[in-house]
């Protein structure tokens, strides 16, 4: 029983670095209908950068990670403004291409000013508390609790502020929400630049729990679609849901089946998941 | 108060208003008819900002507004509810009523979402259910009242009637005749002429993109071509 | 006087690469070359080996380089990286010895390339010589123009079994890259050691190259409630592992075989959370163990490079002043026959840092393999310190890898 708590911790710490990848996913494609594969390099930059401002420039970790947040919201706007607006009304095709090669781009950035040794963000947490036998190591516990408060304050911004709603309307009929007077230029800005914020807090958390290394982005961005495809296209409740999902399966795969399978086994679960209900948990038939 | 001029609208190549005139006084409702792609619903659009405007100049209240983007328009006062509803499928009832005040940053949102419901009871029974779950009926209402939220100066309707029950259609006629009443200066785009005709003080014919006939609306209910073409008389 | 004459070369030849080398012009060049992963996940071995050949080289050099007959050679390395990708390490050999017209390869970190440039080696006019990798069968089908520095795993891993089993643990958790030849083998050889004294391994779980998250496996080798872990695989995940046991609660004795300096393992888990931990393997370089060379080796290295040379780096090191030695024993550079025939009869060089166990008096034994002391390795506060010997037997060792085709 015990062994099963625990795995179930082991899970949801890496499940909240999941859902934080897909919100982002999720967001820019609801709104936009892009498959924004750079955002996984684009959120190690974040991590690569803090592990930089602490180790190389010698700033608190806090500090570093604002700073990190900050750059990111500005990448973000960048992204969309430079390589998506100038595709928004061509051939889908055309965005998916920027996507590709934006990927390439910002992974070669990467190699270039942070070399291809994997980085790990100190932290000094190395407490660890014991409760019932589940150990949670500290570092995990403020991973997992800010996780929770991003996709809360995530959700709030949505179903509670204007611009939030906006984003929705515009996800879900672009021309009404224009008759709404909603401005749609500036909508996907603000999206690109809050859901890189919440890339780079997953930057940071990978970076800190395990490593940023090349090829761990494209790694982080397939399981983020993964999710998006387990939760429902678009959905936000469904980011949140898959991303815990496929987390908690990878960790219970890992230690009541085989290690070696626990890539394999998680997508076994979404393809499972995808034949019983096509349009994924939360998705909307 | 809403003025077009000469106004052409086009599709790429294809050209299908062609150079179209006309006005909306403060206080009036004005309809336009005509049968199905003569050209009324890319007027509405072009001048609601979705679609550009190939040329001529459309203004409200003396202010060019032609080619203006969507929201600037919205800003400068007019609202279009539009065809097929349109409503928010996943957000709430009282979301979607919400999104009609978007351009507005008064404190009276709260209180004219209250002067809704009371409108449309159906939609104070409803006011925490997904939009896209509300029948026809409700959706046209809460489209209506989402599109008032705006407190829009000109106020557009794009086909409130199409594909609703007759026991429908008739209420929705109902609710137009008191935004009417209620002083609301009114746009209406309808294939159901009989019912535009009979709200409207006004009323332009339009054919293949053209304006072919223009009157009162009880001057045009009883023109025998119109009669005759749209009326089944 | 021994002791002088090596820390005045070590201390010239740091010099002079500072300075670039040029005061000797030398009539000769000899090139040779390096294959070697200088990126990717294996550069951690692979970088500091290449290194280490080039202060090798430059050491020669400043010494007054290689004499054969008459002529004088200094030596001028090639590297180039093959990122431990056995297609990349056989396109770099092939360039080394078609294009740059190459004799001599040194470096090979990882077993995979490696395995793949000894499968088409022999009939090559050159003379391959490895290094860290640790795949047995590399040396098992006695390939006479190949030969290597680093003990293969399994000599090291019966070593290790018949040692924790001294400390008396019956039951033993394993968590390793168990995908890999070298590291199963490894554990394969502590298994029998460890059946012998009456222990068992209760679990073998496994992890990838890239794994971050050990937890899932660390939680299940929990519940099993082991005596000891075991841990074999490459230093980044292994240093993972540590670091989560301990998050994990896991108070259990952690034995390990990484060979990664105390610098690598810090990058990863703190010095608390690696407190304890045994790492049980050929017994490399730590400055605790080291000889006068290791010494020197280890000041020239840090002193050239600005980092401290990782523990297996000495491998190529000394492959290098092999080298040097069997050239001048076949009085040749031209004839790799030769040249390889001399590296079988060689007697351990002066120079070498590892500790080899000679076999009947020659450092490779026939099958081109050589042997180094294993030792048991502790991690005390923040350093790997060397506690003991483990008890090997190069001699017996050998006969057995003669037996296996």
């Amino acid at each position: 029983m015990i062994e099963i708590l625990q795995q179930i911790v082991n899970g949801v710490a890496i499940g909240g670095v999941y859902v934080l990848i897909a919100l982002g996913l999720t967001t820019v494609f609801g709104i936009l209908g892009i498959a924004h594969f750079a955002h996984g390099s684009v959120s190690m930059f974040g991590g690569y950068l803090t592990f930089f401002l602490v180790s190389g420039m010698g700033f608190p970790l806090l500090l570093a990670i604002l700073v990190a947040l900050l750059t990111g919201l500005v990448i973000g706007m960048a992204i969309e403004f430079l390589a998506y607006r100038p595709v928004r009304n061509a051939n889908h095709i055309n965005a998916f291409i920027v996507a590709l090669g934006l990927t390439m781009m910002v992974e070669g950035l990467n190699l270039e000013f942070f070399g291809h040794e994997q980085v790990v963000i100190p932290t000094d947490l190395g407490r660890v508390f014991n409760i019932g036998g589940v150990t949670l190591p500290e570092l995990r516990l403020y991973v997992i609790l800010a996780a929770a408060l991003l996709i809360l304050a995530m959700t709030i911004f949505v179903e509670k502020t204007k611009t939030g709603q906006a984003i929705r309307a515009v996800a879900e009929n672009r021309d009404a929400a224009i008759l709404m007077g909603v401005n749609v230029n500036t909508i996907p800005l603000v999206v690109f630049a809050i859901s890189t914020a919440l890339g780079v807090c997953a930057g940071v958390m990978v970076g800190s729990l395990f490593a940023i290394a090349p090829g761990i982005g494209e790694g982080l961005v397939v399981k983020g679609f993964a999710v998006l495809i387990l939760g429902g296209l678009g959905s936000i409740p469904g980011a949140v849901v898959g991303g815990l999902v496929l987390g908690i399966t990878e960790a219970l795969a890992a230690g009541f089946i085989s290690s070696a399978y626990k890539d394999v086994i998680a997508f076994v679960v979404m393809i499972t998941v995808l034949l019983v209900r096509p349009q994924g948990l939360m998705g909307k038939a | 108060m809403l003025e077009v001029n000469d106004l052409r609208v086009a599709y790429g190549a294809i050209e299908v208003v062609h150079g179209i005139t006309l006005n909306v006084q403060a206080g009036e409702c004005v309809a336009l008819v005509g049968a199905n792609g003569a050209g009324k619903s890319s007027t509405l659009k072009a001048i609601c900002g979705l679609i550009p405007a190939k040329s001529g100049r459309i203004s409200l209240e003396g202010r060019d507004i032609t080619n203006a983007s969507g929201h600037a328009i919205v800003k400068a006062g007019i609202t279009m509810c539009p065809e097929g509803r349109q409503v928010f499928p996943q957000m709430s009832v009282l979301q979607n009523l919400a999104m009609g005040a978007y351009a507005r940053r008064d404190a009276e949102q709260a209180s004219d979402i209250d002067e809704m419901m009371d409108m449309f009871p159906i939609l104070r029974d409803r006011a925490g259910q997904a939009a896209g779950t509300l029948s026809g009926g409700e959706q046209e209402m809460l489209a209506i009242a989402r599109a008032l939220m705006a407190r829009p100066r000109l106020c557009i309707f794009d086909e409130p009637s199409l594909g609703l029950a007759p026991k429908i259609v008739a209420e929705v006629g109902a609710t137009i005749d008191r935004i009417k009443k209620m002083g609301k200066t009114i746009l209406l785009v309808e294939q159901n002429a009989a019912m535009a005709l009979r709200l409207a003080d006004r009323a332009y014919l339009f054919e293949a993109g053209e304006i072919v006939l223009t009157g009162t609306g009880a001057e045009l209910q009883k023109h025998p071509e119109v009669a005759k073409a749209y009326l089944g008389h | 006087m021994n002791t002088m004459l090596t820390k005045w070369t070590a201390g010239a030849a740091a010099a002079l690469v500072l300075t670039g080398g040029a005061v000797f012009a030398a009539d000769k060049t000899l090139d040779i070359g390096v294959s070697d992963a200088l990126t990717g996940g294996a550069a951690v071995y692979g970088l500091p080996q290449a290194n280490a050949v080039k202060m090798a080289a430059a050491e020669i050099n400043a010494a007054g380089g290689i004499a054969v007959g008459g002529d004088t050679y200094m030596l001028n390395v090639i590297a180039y990286d093959d990122k431990a990708n056995p297609t990349e390490a056989s396109n770099a050999v092939r360039k080394l010895i078609d294009r740059d017209g190459v004799k001599f390869i040194l470096g090979f970190c990882c077993s995979g390339a490696t395995g793949a440039v000894a499968s088409f080696i022999e009939n090559e006019d050159a003379v391959m010589l490895v290094g860290n990798a640790a795949e047995r069968s590399i040396t098992t089908r006695e390939i006479p123009n190949l030969v290597r520095t680093r003990p293969p795993a399994d000599y090291t891993g019966a070593a290790a079994g018949t040692f924790v089993a001294d400390k008396g643990h019956k039951r033993v958790a394993v968590l390793g890259a168990l995908d890999v030849g070298f590291y199963a083998s490894y554990v394969d050889a502590f298994e029998v050691e460890l059946n012998k004294a009456g222990g068992e391994i209760i679990s073998r779980e496994a992890f990838s190259l890239k794994d971050r998250d050990m937890s899932p496996q660390l939680t299940k080798i929990r519940e099993q409630q082991p005596d000891a872990i075991l841990v074999v695989g490459y230093v980044e995940p292994a240093a993972f592992v540590y670091r989560q046991a301990v998050e994990l609660g896991i108070d259990v004795p952690r034995y390990g075989f990484t060979s990664g300096s105390e610098e690598q393992f810090l990058r990863v888990a703190s010095s608390e959370q690696m407190e304890g931990v045994w790492d049980l393997r050929p017994t490399e370089l730590t400055l605790l163990s080291a000889s006068d060379n290791g010494i020197a080796y280890h000041k020239n290295y840090s002193d050239t490079y600005g980092i401290a040379p990782s523990p297996s780096s000495p491998y190529a090191y000394d492959q290098t002043y092999a080298l040097k030695d069997a050239i001048e024993a076949a009085g040749t550079v031209d004839d790799t026959q030769a040249v390889a025939a001399a590296l079988r009869e060689l007697a351990v060089p002066d120079e070498v840092v590892m500790q080899y166990l000679p076999v009947d008096g020659t450092m490779f034994d026939v099958n081109g393999q050589a042997y180094t002391s294993n030792g048991a390795f502790q991690w005390q506060s923040g350093n790997w310190v060397f506690v003991q010997d483990l008890p090997s037997d190069a001699a017996a060792y050998s006969a057995f890898l003669s037996t296996i085709d």
